[in-house]
């Protein structure tokens, strides 16, 4: 039997003790998938401890107390929304609204069939669709590209920036700019004979900068750039380029409007249009992500002042956008 | 893009594995219970209870019928994927840190840990009936005293199996001969992790060096090299682009004692080719411990030392990305 192995191409002859499989195409059929869980919402009950008038009222009181609510299911187009009371730790009532979404997808037999299965082990007990305890839909995150070398420089060495940074070093053995222990001098066993002179001109114009500055961390002094210390850790879009911020804009702004007349400066990573949540009408205010700074310094330059709808906008940088992220 | 976290673990998770056509995500932790979940929900489908100890490794036969995982109960267990039933059960003399299927799923092989006097070993089993893997004596079994075996594979046409060791080197083994063909020392640290790339042509490695590299099945030849300043423990080829993900992170116990600073513990992708990191993804508050593609390359999962998992499906973003060069 030969053994020769083609890279890319698999041509063998099998030893018969290790049968091939081979691979049967076993079509599609339309099976549900899912239910997606899209929205989960939880309202704790408020307990009324008022004074009761009459031992009626009291008996109605416990009933609401020790009961829960029947939970129902409405079936609304590709939506299905469940409505759950349970108690939680505290003995409260809490009101479950689950929403989710029923899609219907062509998917292959084996697929379709272990849709099917029913459920085992701890799981044995769940409902049909994710059960809360176990499935969270997480919060909406960005996959951050990064753009040329933006990668290296996140990653340099807050100590190597310290290095240009003029800390008033003094060498106790020659009283040079630089650290004892990097003294050329340094275990040779010679000393500088004239070293107070040389101390006395290094001294001088230190005086009245070293004795009464304040203490200043090193990642606020001059030079340090890398301020991992000052980084608001709850800021999302910390590595990527500031906001823009439009003003002035119409209420009968969408976000649609918006994003045409932005896309023509550059990518986009992100939009946000300040509306009202009831109404929808806009704000007056949006945010735009570029994904590039020269594509936001452009698009600041060209619609500042720039005239739409009836207005005219009012376009910047934003000053604070890690609180809007 | 919104990820779904999966909480079905109480403990790390220590490794993350799809099915073949990629509707079921398998993962186990170091609890004793390895769950099983639809990847497109997230909802779970079962949990396999009956290990005692962490459970080190799973794997699942191609046509999703037999689920495989070894435990630091020094136990290999066999289950039924669709009931949760345990089918066969081997005991070894120390934890099972490693175990796979070949792709017909007749064979498995799985390698125990080195432990007081109980050198680290590699078994061949017989996987095709539930009689066979329960009574059978291993096929083969061959004895590692050198470094013990952290990540396993399968070669070409499953002839051969590849290990990688805790000392850096990786192995691949003649399963006619039962001995090593070929001994490569390219990592320096323990190696984590190893997938092949979806012809089965290459593998990716995932090393405690910091670094994750692209070798040739056949000839344990490296290709590509991916640098990083984290370790790394898992690594995943893209089955549609030329993309890599890294996942990994400080170790717990070195937490304290590096500086703070967010992103270390992302999801990284690199192109395959160019070695270049393009885009990252956050979410794990932990070092990653295992990750792996969805077959369709449209989503991928992570499992994290925080005792989550979270399936990332990506936005039309990633797949317009075209890397500049």
């Amino acid at each position: 039997m030969s053994y020769t192995t083609t890279r890319g191409i698999f041509i063998d002859n099998f030893s018969s003790d290790i049968p091939i499989m081979t691979i049967h195409d076993s079509g599609s059929v339309l099976s549900l998938v899912g239910p997606f869980l899209i929205n989960l919402y939880v309202e704790v009950s408020q307990m009324k401890d008022l004074i009761k008038a009459s031992w009626a009222d009291e008996v109605e009181d416990h009933l609401e107390k020790t009961t829960l609510p029947q939970s129902k299911t409405e079936q609304i187009g590709n939506s299905r929304i469940i409505t759950e009371y349970r108690w939680n730790k505290d003995d409260k009532k809490e009101k479950v609204v689950r929403t989710y979404k029923i899609e219907k997808r062509f998917v292959s037999k084996t697929i379709a069939e272990r849709k099917t299965w029913p459920k085992f082990g701890d799981s044995r007990n769940d409902k049909p669709g994710p059960n809360i305890a176990t499935t969270i839909p997480a919060e909406e995150i960005q996959m951050q590209f990064l753009s040329g070398k933006d990668g290296d420089k996140v990653e340099e060495n807050p100590l190597d920036k310290l290095k240009n940074v003029n800390m008033n070093i003094k060498c106790r053995t020659c009283g040079g700019e630089h650290w004892s222990f990097s003294c050329h001098l340094k275990g040779t066993g010679l000393v500088v004979e004239d070293k107070k002179l040389v101390q006395e001109k290094v001294a001088e114009p230190e005086k009245n900068t070293s004795t009464n500055r304040p203490y200043i961390p090193p990642s606020a002094r001059e030079g340090a750039t890398n301020t991992a210390g000052k980084r608001d850790p709850y800021s999302r879009s910390y590595d990527e380029v500031p906001a823009i911020r439009i003003e002035n804009l119409s209420e009968s702004t969408s976000e649609a409007d918006l994003s045409e007349l932005v896309n023509k400066f550059g990518q986009i990573a992100r939009i946000f249009l300040a509306s009202n949540k009831v109404t929808g009408a806009c704000k007056g205010y949006a945010f735009v992500n570029f994904k590039s700074k020269m594509d936001a310094e452009r698009a600041i330059k060209a619609l500042h002042g720039y005239g739409y709808d009836h207005l005219i906008l009012n376009v910047g940088w934003s000053t604070n956008n890690y609180k809007y992220a | 893009m919104k990820p779904l976290m999966l909480q079905g673990h109480e403990r790390a998770i220590t490794q993350i594995k799809y099915n073949r056509e990629g509707d079921l995500l398998f993962s186990s932790a170091k609890d004793v219970t390895p769950n099983v979940w639809y990847s497109l929900n997230g909802e779970r489908l079962g949990t396999y209870n009956g290990h005692t100890g962490a459970v080190w490794c799973i794997d699942v036969d191609w046509k999703t019928t037999k689920f495989l995982s070894g435990a630091a109960d020094n136990s290999l267990r066999l289950w039924d994927v669709s009931t949760g039933v345990e089918i066969g059960n081997i005991s070894s003399n120390s934890a099972v840190r490693t175990c796979s299927f070949s792709y017909s799923a007749d064979l498995a092989s799985y390698s125990t840990d080195q432990a007081m006097k109980q050198d680290c070993e590699i078994f061949i089993v017989d996987a095709r009936d539930n009689e066979s893997f329960k009574n059978s004596e291993p096929i083969l079994r061959m004895t590692v005293p050198e470094s013990k075996v952290t990540s396993l594979i399968w070669g070409t046409l499953d002839h051969t199996i590849i290990t990688g060791h805790e000392d850096g080197a990786i192995t691949q083994w003649d399963l006619r001969t039962g001995k090593s063909i070929e001994t490569v020392k390219d990592h320096q640290g323990s190696i984590n992790d190893m997938q092949k790339n979806r012809q089965g042509t290459m593998f990716v490695t995932a090393s405690k060096d910091k670094t994750a590299k692209l070798f040739d099945v056949d000839d344990l030849s490296v290709h590509k090299v991916y640098v990083t300043e984290r370790p790394v423990n898992s690594a995943s080829l893209s089955p549609i682009f030329d993309h890599v993900v890294l996942g990994g992170g400080q170790e717990a116990m070195d937490v304290t004692t590096t500086a703070a600073q967010a992103g270390k513990f992302d999801a990284r992708f690199f192109h395959v080719i160019f070695e270049e990191e393009f885009a990252r993804v956050k979410g794990h508050f932990g070092p990653i411990n295992s990750l792996a593609f969805h077959p369709d390359g449209e989503s991928f999962s992570t499992g994290g030392e925080d005792g989550f998992i979270r399936v990332q499906s990506f936005d039309p973003t990633y797949k317009e990305f075209r890397f500049d060069y």
